[in-house]
């Protein structure tokens, strides 16, 4: 079940019971309106029958006012029929009304009306008379015609109860109905909403069930890739407790698992550093710290359980839950001791490929003043004019200096003092130069040399001659025969990043970097020169640099004169770089 | 070519200082010497006057020995040339080109006798 889906559902789980008791509501209104309208029609008749009782009442007063007079001649005696009158002549309107959709009653009313009218002209035949001529015979004639009004109401009255009888009827059915209705229509919808409802749970939990168990698979799956990985992974509860640990992990620190869980990492994973022995940051601590993913700092050991040491890499993360908050920290390490070990040789054997690289140019540069001091020798011993010995004495110092400052040179770039000294940059730079200046003629390439004066960084000289050794081997080769390169340095200024220190900038008139290889430039073993490059200078060169607290940078000069590539290297005047410090890059 | 004169050696070499000193050496040794300081300025010298033999530097700016060499032989090919360098690979073409090889720092006894070894064998061929 997807997401969708569940959705779906959640959404018919609520829109289905609104409106099942929507319908049901609109049913039982329904009902209720009809019952209320039958019971309206009750009411109706039973207005009609008081209506009529009050009719028949005030048409008896009526005959009891004018059957007085008669008998008595008294005017006084017609009070009631005279009052009566106008009220008779209302109930009629109001009765004619009432029964306006009934034309029974109305024929029944009309008859009532007629006899009454007639009776009415008998009374008013009555009173033109004089009270003394009043007979028993006229007087019989108003009694006929009134019991003929009455019976007419009695009818009148008798077909309302009726009516009545059949109304009420209909009006108990109409309740009966609706009670009838509310109770299976209850009985109905909730069953229709239970069934409804279990049947939606049920694909619910099924999909729940489903879920749980793919979750669990996956969990599993993840587990069995922690395992099988070959970095070492301890994962961390957010208070530092050994929550897992791979069997890398296992076999690196000596704890195995289930011994190790629960424990807090630093009773597990002892780190010290290298050559200090100094207990090193708990990385736990330091992602609780920062809450960021951590490196490990330099040269740091594994003591395992059983003492031996193990050079490690490592980073530790944070795990953050949805809301950003720490659940736990992972932290994934490897055995590097072989592949340090493996960097320092090729780092090594790259000082020694720069020599071998410089070797024949040097012979060359030591060869010719040791020519020219053999050839004085000889020229000495024949010689007795002392001013033409003097000149081939003074001749032979020159050339001796030559081979001193020449053996200088190479030497300064294996030795290396302890710890970083003051290295003047434009110094370094030309004597770097005087180094490579055979090699550079014999290529027929042009130096231009800038540097400004009394610029210095902090650092370790040989390595930095080595960077630019193979730098500049690098522009010559690259502006190939009869080319030229440029040397250029000047002081760097303090940036957001950056303290003060020197920029060395060598740029060339070759081809420049392709887009498609400079990403590659600084990998190890990656070389443009085929057999002829070992492809680990420039790797070397950053890890220099980098030790240093340097930086350094390739890509395509745009100066006119030297069209090609620029390299562009920031030394810092003040390192913390020591003699520990390894040389070989962090990449990646 | 007459014997008893003095023979001529052209000695090319961008070192200014060997070069002054070598001259010292082979004029002390009895021979006449003309010194450039580069391949150019050797070919000049070695297309206008007349040369023996010709004392020859390999890594120099510009043009190396064994250009030199070449146009040297394309001029007068008879005129012996021996190449004196600090070189530790000196390509194996320019080593056939060339009457011999010297090492520089053998020792001017060295450069003498093999001097002589090749003036003394352009000498029988050219009889």
């Amino acid at each position: 079940m997807n997401l969708e889906e569940f959705q779906r559902i959640l959404r018919q789980a609520f829109l289905v019971p609104v409106l099942a008791l929507l319908a049901l509501a609109g049913i039982l209104l329904w009902q209720i309106t009809d019952a209320q309208k039958a019971q309206r029609w009750l009411d109706q008749s039973d207005e009609v029958s008081a209506e009529i009782a009050e009719l028949e009442s005030l048409i008896m007063d009526q005959e009891t006012g004018l059957r007085g007079y008669e008998l008595t001649g008294d005017p006084g005696m017609l009070a009631p029929y005279k009052t009566a009158a106008p009220l008779i002549t209302n109930h009629f309107a109001s009765l004619r009304q009432m029964i306006s959709d009934n034309p029974a009653q109305q024929a029944n009313l009309s008859r009532i009306s007629e006899r009454y009218q007639a009776w009415l002209a008998f009374a008013g035949g009555v009173l033109t008379r004089p009270a003394a001529l009043t007979n028993s015979g006229l007087d019989r004639r108003g009694g006929e015609l009134m019991a003929g009004t009455r019976s007419a109401i009695r009818q009148m009255t008798q077909t309302e109860a009726r009516l009545r009888q059949a109304r009420l009827e209909n009006t108990i059915l109409l309740e009966r109905r609706e009670i009838t209705v509310l109770l299976s229509g209850t009985l109905l919808v909730g069953l229709l909403l239970g069934f409804f409802s279990l049947s939606r749970l049920h694909r619910v939990s099924t999909a729940y069930r489903q879920s749980l168990a793919l979750l669990d698979k996956r969990r599993e799956k993840l587990r069995t890739i922690l395992r099988s990985i070959g970095d070492a992974v301890i994962v961390c509860e957010a208070d530092g407790s050994i929550e897992f640990m791979n069997p890398v992990a296992e076999a690196l620190t000596g704890w195995p698992e289930d011994e190790a869980a629960g424990h807090l990492l630093g009773e597990v994973f002892h780190i010290v550093n290298e050559y200090t022995n100094e207990v090193a940051e708990n990385p736990v601590e330091k992602v609780r710290r920062l809450n960021k993913v951590v490196g490990l700092a330099n040269h740091t050991v594994l003591i395992a359980r059983s003492g031996s040491r193990h050079v490690i890499d490592d980073s530790a993360a944070p795990i953050l839950n949805q809301q950003g908050e720490l659940v736990g920290i992972v932290l994934v390490f490897r055995d590097v001791t072989e592949k340090r070990r493996v960097e320092t040789a090729l780092a090594a054997s790259e000082k020694l490929a720069v020599a071998g690289r410089l070797a024949a140019s040097i012979a060359h540069e030591i060869h010719n003043p040791l020519d020219s001091i053999g050839n004085l020798h000889y020229l000495l011993a024949q010689e007795t004019d002392p001013s033409r010995r003097a000149e081939y004495l003074e001749l032979a110092q020159q050339e001796l200096d030559r081979t001193l400052q020449i053996s200088r040179s190479l030497l300064n770039l294996y030795r290396e003092p302890n710890a970083p000294v003051q290295v003047n940059v434009a110094e370094m730079i030309g004597s770097v130069l005087l180094l490579l200046k055979r090699r550079l003629d014999n290529q027929g390439i042009k130096v231009a040399q800038h540097s400004a004066d009394n610029v210095a960084v902090e650092g370790f000289p040989a390595e930095l001659r080595q960077v630019l050794t193979n730098l500049i081997i690098n522009a010559a080769d690259a502006a190939g025969a009869n080319g030229k390169i440029h040397v250029r340095s000047y002081a760097a200024q303090a940036e957001e990043f950056r303290g003060t220190g020197a920029i060395i900038e060598i740029l060339d008139n070759g081809p420049g970097i392709p887009a498609e290889i400079g990403p590659k430039l600084f990998q190890p073993f990656f070389t443009t020169k085929g057999n002829h490059g070992t492809g680990i200078g420039l790797w070397i060169s950053m890890g220099i640099v980098q030790k240093h607290g340097g930086a350094i940078q390739i890509g395509n000069s745009t100066d006119p004169e030297y069209p090609g590539a620029r390299v562009w290297v920031y030394l810092p005047a003040h390192t913390m770089a020591t003699s520990f410090s390894r040389s070989t890059p962090y990449i990646g | 070519m007459e014997t008893n004169a003095p023979f001529t050696v052209l000695c090319v070499d961008d070192e200014a200082i060997g070069l002054q000193i070598r001259k010292a050496l082979l004029e002390h040794a009895g021979y006449h010497v003309l010194t450039a300081l580069s391949g150019v300025e050797g070919l000049v010298i070695f297309e206008s006057s007349p040369v023996d033999l010709v004392l020859l530097d390999y890594l120099m700016p510009g043009m190396n020995g064994g250009e030199v060499a070449r146009r040297m032989r394309a001029v007068r090919s008879e005129v012996p040339i021996l190449m004196h360098s600090a070189c530790v690979d000196l390509p194996a073409d320019v080593r056939e080109l060339v009457d011999d090889v010297l090492s520089k720092g053998e020792g001017p006894e060295a450069l003498l006798h093999r001097l002589r070894q090749v003036l003394e064998a352009a000498l029988k061929r050219g009889m």
